[in-house]
Parts: structure tokens; sequence; C-alpha cells
């Protein structure tokens, strides 16, 4: 039984990502505890096996769904096994005392359901040094401004992977605001260099949980955007908010408009179409939000890439788009991004058939 | 108030003002020197040497050196002189000595008017015209300062209100008075048993924070006296401050601004080379009035805010608490038994509602894992003090009786006889409690009781489906109420769901989400941990509720443990 060739011995952050990608397929949780825990008894550094290993791993299993191959449900076990395993690493290599740094508190954007990314970076901080509260997935502005008010952190950390959560993320950010606590805005959600990080009103921009202990240990107190000038202004500007509201009222209206537009006469609509035609909407009513239309553009992209059964095909997207459209022509930044981004993709495949 | 300093010009400034723009295009009239004589304004004619031709009384009032017939330079002002010498600067400001003190003159180069006599300018000729702006210099420095103070005034009330939190309360007190108000601040701040102080100087980044108890005091005595009101500090201030914080004592003179009283907190502002002290010394009484005047308004802003603050916290304290104790518990590890559970308040912030669950143990065999999942009427932190006494009396009451069947209705009386020695109103709680026995063979037995709760679901390893029907009466409204009981076997995948009607009964936009959705999402988690089923439930609700407020959310799910589908090939295996 003892004879198997010792693969623990590795300390390749590849191979014990193939390893441990291996134990989340199997929903094998003891499993992948071990290939965390005796990587770190090997010698890896927690913080490897926590970001090369685990969120690397779990980039895969995102990819995986993306790609149609594993279900929601499964992706929500892999997420949950690596949860344990992130508590099984903070046990059995717990991160040394606060080193007096400072207080930060991590959580999720309203709405954000992927904890983990920010579980991670609460491990990261309290490995630099920083005690740390880390108040979960989903986070309500309001349980926010009452953490912040009671504990008085020094820094609040706000992590989400889609950007669909960005009006939520100025309600934090407003939140945090009032009682002069700056906030630093990690994680896809922002965009791949930060910029809607600004239009929020955060203080600052990281884009992976490295980068954001970097980025703190260089500036404790922010703000860490460097030329105030484009920082807090008028973020979120007034034609944005109120376009933003219309779209998030009449949401379930457009939905049931889009979906009838793609596939007339299917009567009931579909669970995966009526969510990918609700992530439609609300990336619309983001990118309207924070007036930038490549926000919406990029998941019309990405959405065409995606292969979810009985989901939003690819030669939907464009009567989708026409659909929105048309119903929302009094909203004049609406419409505009509607219609750019089905110009910018006139040569989607034909219908077949 | 304003503080008009020297000139009473501001009639004459207008009247010149007003009728100067006609000068540049009249020629010079026929009772040229009359008019030249009335001008509020100065006038200097100079020939191309230099010498002063003609200069009207208003002229020879600013520059008492100027006399007709000299050169210019024996007005001893040095940029007119230049100017008439070289043609430039056409126009200038400058300040020149005066008998009266110093004044403040506006010239400028003007179209040549003829002296007197003869009426017309000579050639080369070069016509001047003065002003005293010495008021309006005055007026727009004093207006100027006081926008200054209003608006240092406003980001101190901007920076400390909203913060609420007594430590960075402090520190924004500190930054706020450096450097505007000294050179360095130090905050002490007494509030129930502690200490606080906050020190910041100038260039010294960040303000620093420290804490200390109320006993230590006593090694501070001038502080101690300041803390109390007393605003005559002594000579050991400064010292005392360097006892107290540990950080080098300021060199230059202190000064204590004790805050006003508020009732919450004791606190007193320690400036170091402060600058309203600076302004009396200069014999500038009345700028000194207005700087000890900000003094005085920030202190207090600082004095409102750190009690606002300290009440805050105060309350917040109280508040967690509260919260600590009726927050959802920790699942146990329970051998054979999976455990998973969600809970989502209505109140976001308090972070409490009426929905509640309790799991215990099972270390032992023989001493089954019990646990309770129910909903008391109400919302809020009532709703959570009487979850509370539910949980409590569950407790207890289930060391002394085993059977669920038999729980209940003790449960129920426990609750009305509370009721009844407090002359509440009657509260009802629905709820369905029970235990759980592993089998030995994989399987747990479940042994359930309910009153007046939404019947358990059960989520079978392949997927189907089954309510357990039971309903029974509320808990806490009759004396004879009458419960109902139920077992359940659960195989190894099986899971028990119980969950409080705010799960069923979430509003999104337009419909509840009912039980026909729940029974439909359940089928997609067959074979998932019980803690991921709970949380997929809970997503799936929230998400359903699109923004919408709703009732408190609680689910707590069963499992027996699932078959491994696939061990994992392990060195020690």
């Amino acid at each position: 039984m003892t004879t198997a060739s010792p693969p623990t011995a590795s300390t390749d952050p590849g191979t014990l990502r193939e390893a441990y990608l291996e134990r989340l397929a199997a929903a094998d949780e003891p499993g992948a505890v071990a290939v965390a825990l005796e990587a770190i008894d090997a010698g890896v550094d927690p913080e490897t096996v926590l970001l090369d290993v685990v969120a690397g791993a779990q980039r895969e299993v995102g990819d995986r769904w993306a790609a149609g191959e594993w279900t929601v449900v499964q992706e929500h076990v892999a997420t949950h096994i690596s949860e344990r395993v992130v508590a099984a690493v903070a046990v059995h290599s717990p991160a040394p005392a606060p080193t007096g740094v400072g207080t930060v508190a991590v959580a999720c954007l309203d709405g954000e359901w992927h904890g983990l990314p920010a579980r991670l970076l609460a491990e990261v901080l309290a490995r630099h040094g920083w005690a740390v509260e880390f108040l979960g997935a989903s986070v309500p502005a309001a349980q926010l401004a009452t953490h912040v008010h009671r504990v008085g952190p020094d820094v609040v950390a706000i992590s989400s992977s889609l950007p669909s959560r960005l009006p939520a993320a100025r309600r934090m950010v407003e939140a945090c605001a009032a009682t002069g606590t700056p906030v630093l805005a990690g994680g896809p959600a922002f965009g791949a260099d930060g910029r809607w990080a600004r239009a929020v009103g955060a203080d600052g921009w990281a884009p992976d949980a490295r980068a954001a202990a970097a980025v703190l240990a260089a500036h404790p107190d922010g703000p860490w955007f460097a030329d105030e000038a484009v920082a807090p202004g008028t973020p979120g500007d007034r034609a944005g908010r109120e376009e933003q509201a219309v779209l998030h009222a009449r949401r379930a209206e457009l939905v049931a408009l889009a979906a009838a537009a793609v596939r007339p006469g299917a009567g009931e609509v579909s669970e995966e179409l009526a969510d990918d035609l609700g992530h439609l909407v609300d990336f619309l009513a983001a990118a309207v939000f924070v007036d930038d239309p490549a926000l919406f553009d990029g998941f019309v992209q990405w959405v065409g890439t995606v292969t979810i059964p009985a989901g939003l095909r690819t030669n939907e997207v464009a009567p989708a788009l026409d659909a929105l459209a048309a119903a929302l022509a009094d909203s004049p930044r609406t419409a505009r991004f509607l219609r750019g981004a089905q110009g910018a993709h006139g040569g989607l495949p034909t219908p077949v058939g | 108030m304003e503080g008009r300093h020297g000139a009473p010009t501001r009639d004459a400034t207008r009247a010149v003002e007003a009728s100067s723009p006609a000068l540049p295009v009249t020629p010079p009239p026929p009772d040229g020197p009359a008019l030249l004589e009335g001008f509020e304004e100065g006038v200097v004619v100079c020939d191309r040497g230099g010498v002063v031709r003609a200069a009207n009384p208003a002229a020879r009032a600013l520059l008492p050196g100027l006399r007709v017939g000299e050169v210019v330079d024996v007005a001893r002002c040095d940029v007119l002189a230049r100017a008439v010498r070289d043609g430039v600067p056409e126009g200038f400001e400058v300040v020149v000595d005066h008998p009266g003190g110093e004044r403040h003159l506006r010239g400028r180069r003007g179209a040549g008017l003829g002296t007197t006599p003869p009426p017309e300018p000579a050639d080369g000729d070069t016509t001047w015209y003065l002003r005293d702006v010495t008021g309006e210099h005055a007026r727009t420095d004093t207006l100027l300062a006081a926008q200054e103070r209003a608006a240092f005034l406003a980001e101190a009330g901007r920076a400390l209100h909203g913060v609420l939190h007594l430590d960075r309360t402090a520190r924004r007190v500190v930054a706020l008075a450096v450097p505007r108000l000294a050179a360095g601040a130090t905050l002490v701040v007494r509030h129930d048993d502690t200490v606080i102080w906050a020190c910041a100087e100038l260039g010294g980044g960040r303000p620093r924070l420290g804490r200390l108890a109320t006993a230590d005091l006593p090694r501070v005595p001038a502080l101690a006296a300041a803390l109390a009101g007393d605003a005559a500090a002594g000579p050991w201030l400064a010292g005392e401050l360097a006892t107290l914080t540990g950080l080098e004592a300021p060199t230059g003179p202190v000064r204590a601004c004790p805050v006003p009283i508020t009732g919450v907190v004791e606190a007193v502002v320690v400036l170091a080379d402060p600058r309203s002290v600076e302004g009396s010394a200069d014999g500038d009484d009345a700028l000194a009035t207005v700087e000890e005047d900000l003094l005085t308004s920030y202190v207090a802003r600082a004095g409102t805010a750190l009690a606002a603050a300290a009440l805050h916290e105060e309350q917040a304290h109280l508040g967690a608490v509260l919260q600590e104790s009726l927050a959802a518990p920790r699942l146990p590890e329970t051998p054979g038994v999976v455990w998973g559970a969600a809970y989502r308040p209505a109140r976001e912030t308090m972070r409490v509602g009426g929905d509640f669950y309790e799991v215990v143990g099972g270390k032992t065999p023989d001493a089954p894992a019990a646990f309770l999942l129910g909903d008391v009427c109400g919302k809020g932190i009532e709703a959570a003090v009487l979850s509370g006494r539910v949980r409590q009396s569950w407790h207890a009451l289930r060391l002394v009786e085993d059977r669920p069947g038999r729980v209940l209705p003790l449960l129920n009386t426990a609750l009305l006889d509370a009721v009844a020695t407090r002359d509440e109103s009657p509260r009802f709680a629905t709820m369905v409690l029970g235990d759980a026995r592993p089998t030995g063979d994989g399987s747990v037995a479940l042994r359930l009781a309910a009153g007046g709760h939404p019947p358990p679901l059960v989520l079978r390893a392949n997927g189907e489906v089954e309510a357990v029907e039971m309903s029974g009466m509320l808990v806490g409204g009759i004396r004879e109420a009458r419960f109902a009981e139920a077992e359940v076997l659960l195989g190894p995948g099986d899971t028990c769901l119980l969950y409080s009607d705010g799960v069923v009964e979430a509003r999104g936009p337009g419909d509840f989400f009912g039980e026909e959705r729940l029974a439909a999402v359940l089928p997609r988690c067959a074979g998932t941990p019980a803690a991921v089923l709970c949380e997929h439930l809970e997503q799936t609700v929230v998400s359903w509720l699109d923004g919408h407020d709703h009732d408190d959310v609680a689910m707590l799910a069963i499992q027996a443990p699932p078959v491994s589908p696939d061990p994992a090939p392990r060195s020690e295996a």
C-alpha cells in the first residue's frame, strides 16, 4: 500500500496544481487537503500553496464551467472543498500574530458569491502582518458600514470577480468614504487595469492577492491611485445612475422580452437562458453605470465563447441585443452601448436553420 | 467685525472708478485745473526728464514728498520714478511709506493731460494716475482669511462627523490641527476607564495612537487637570505629554485646550507651537481674537465628534455582544452525520433575526446529535431576544428529555410560562426539532417533531425529493397544543433539509420563491455536501429576491455521508 512512488515529495506548483485539481474533480475533500498540507510539509511556502495551487486550480475550475464541462453544482462542490482546504492550511500553519501594520476588513461585493478569492486575500494579508477581519461572500453595504463603524479598520478591501456587481461596489465605497476609510478594490470585476475601481470611487486597485499585499505594504494608508485628478469626484454620474436604476427596475421585464425575441414560441423560458439574459442586463447596467462600453462589449464577446447547455447561444446574442435596444430607446447611453456592441459583433455566425 | 484696517477709502474708490473711464477720452477742458484739483484719484504729470509738471492734491496726499518742478524721484517711490524714466511698467502696485503708516498704491499710465497752465500737453509729457488701495487690500485679506477659517471648520466638520469610531476620530482630530492650528497636536480622551491619546506633528506622517488605563492618570497631574476642564496648564505639561505617549516632549510653547464638557467623554487637545499665541505676540488683537474663535470652534467640533463616536461605540458594543450570543452557531463535527446550514437575517445591519437553528454534538454513540430550526414571529432585535429564550430553553430541556415528541410540548409550556410572568403579549414560534443517530451501516435515523413549521424535505441521493408530512400547532400559543412527530431514515448521500418560511416566501420581482421552485432546485444538488447544498439554495433565493427586502432565511441540512465516489490514492492509505 505504501509502495506508491512519492508524488507527495513534489514541490513544483504546477505539478501540485494538477494533483489538486484531480482531487477536486473527484470531489475528494480529504485528498485535496492532503495535497495542500503535504506540500507545506515538504517545504512549499503556504502562500504559494494558497495562491498557485488552490487559487490556480480554482481558475481552471471556472474555465471548465465556462466550457460547459462542469455543472454549477460541480463548481460549487470544488469551491467548497477549496474553502475547507484554506481553513485546513490556516490551522496547519497559522499566520503569525499581527505585526501592528494595521487592520484590514476583507469583504466580497453584495451579490458576489465567490468568496474564495477574498478568503485567500484575507489569509495572505494575515501572513503579511495585517490583523484581518473576513466578512465573507455577498456582504450588504449596510453590514459593511456597521462593521466599519464598530471595528474601525484602517483599510477595507473589496473583492469581486463580476463587473456586473459594480453598482454595489459604489454603495460599499460610499459607506466607507463616510467614515474616511480607504477602500482597496481587487479582482477581475474592476477591469484588467482597475479602471472601474476608479469609476466607483475606490482609492486603489490591485489585480490579485500578492499585488494587494505589496500595495498595502508600500502605502498602508492609501490612497493608492497616484493621480488624484481622476480619482473621486463624480464617479457614477447622474445619467449613469439613472439609466442603471431603470435597467435594474425593469430587469425581469427585459429578460422576458429578450427571451421571447431569441426563442419565439418556446413557451417557458429555460432557467439557463433566463440566467444568461439576466447577466446580459446586469452587465449592461454596470457598463452604463461606469460609462464604459468596453465593459459590455467584453461580456458580449465572452458570452459567445461560453458553452452552457440551454444557455444563450452565440447566434442568439444579436437578436437579444436588438430586442433590448428597441425596449430601451428612452435611455440614450444604454441604447448607444447596445448599438455599439451589436456593431462590434456584426460578423456573428448566421443562425443555423 | 470685518476689521477694516486703515484707510476708509471705500467711497472715494467707488467715485473714482465711476468717473475714471471718462478721463482718457476727454481732452483737457478749459477749466482743466479745477477739474484735476477735484479728483479723488491722484494725477501726476511729468516731462520727459522726469520733472513733475503738475500734481493734484490727491497725488500730493499719497506721496507727500512730491514737489512740482522737482524730479519725481524725490517722492521716494521707486517704481513710479522708474516708470516715468523708462515708460514701463505702465501699471504697478506698490507699498509706500507714509506718515500715516504703509499705504498700498496702485498706479497706471493714462492719457496725456495738460499741465496747469498751459492746458496743452507738452511733447514727451506722461500722465500717471495713482489710487490708494490700502482699504481694498485689507478687505480682501480679511475676506480671504475669513474664508480660509470657514473652509477649515467646514472641512473639520466633514472629516469628523461620519467617523463614529473613537480611535479614528481621535486620529482625525489631531491630523486636522496640524499645521493649521499648531506645529503639533496631542489629543487625550478619557472614556469610561480608558485613556486614549493621539498625536500628530508636522511632517510626522500618520498620527500615532495609544491607550492606557485611567489608573495611570495620577502620573500626569497637569494633564488630568486639563482633562477635567482646567485650561491653566502648568509648566510641566510638555513633560507629562512625553510621559503619557512615550514620544519626545515638544520643545516650544504648549497650550492646553480642554474640550467642552459633553457628559460622555473628557478630552483635551494640547497644541505645540500654537498659532493663536503667535498672533497675540504681534499685538494684532483682532487677528488673535478670530484665531482664538477658530480654535474654540474646532475644539467644540472635536468634542461633539468624540462624544458621538463614544456613544456609538457603547451602542455598537451592546449590539455586538447581543449579536454574538444570538448569532448562528458553529456546526459541530459529528461522526457519521454531515451538517450544513445557511442563515441570512432580514435586518442586515444587526445580523440577528427571528429565525434560528441550533445543533448539538453527538460525540458519543449513546447521546445522539440534537438539532432545532425555528422561527419566532416578528423581526429584528425583539424577535432575536425571543429566539434566544427558545434556544436556551431547548438546550436545557434536551438534557432531561431526549425524545423530540416530548421536548416540544415542554418547550411550549416553558414559553407560555415565561410570557405569563412578564405581562407580555403571547409570542409564537414555529419549529422543527429532532435528533440524528447514525445506524452504523452508513444510514442516519432521524426523529422529528414539528409545530406550525414548513415540513422538512428529504433529498435522496438519486435526486428524488420527498416532503416529510408533518404540521402541528404553533409553539407558545396554547397549553393544549398538539404537535406532529415523524421518523425518517436517511440512506448514504440522503439529505434532510429544514428551512424557515423565509425561503419559500422570498418575494422576487412578481412572485414568491415557493415550495415548487425549492423542490425543483433541490434535485440538482443531489450528492453534494450538505454545506454546498445550503450555500447553493441561499444563493438561489437571494438571486430570486433580486435586491428586494426579505424575511429571515434559515436552513439546516442533515446528511448521511455519501459513499466516497473515488477514494484518494494517497500514500498513507
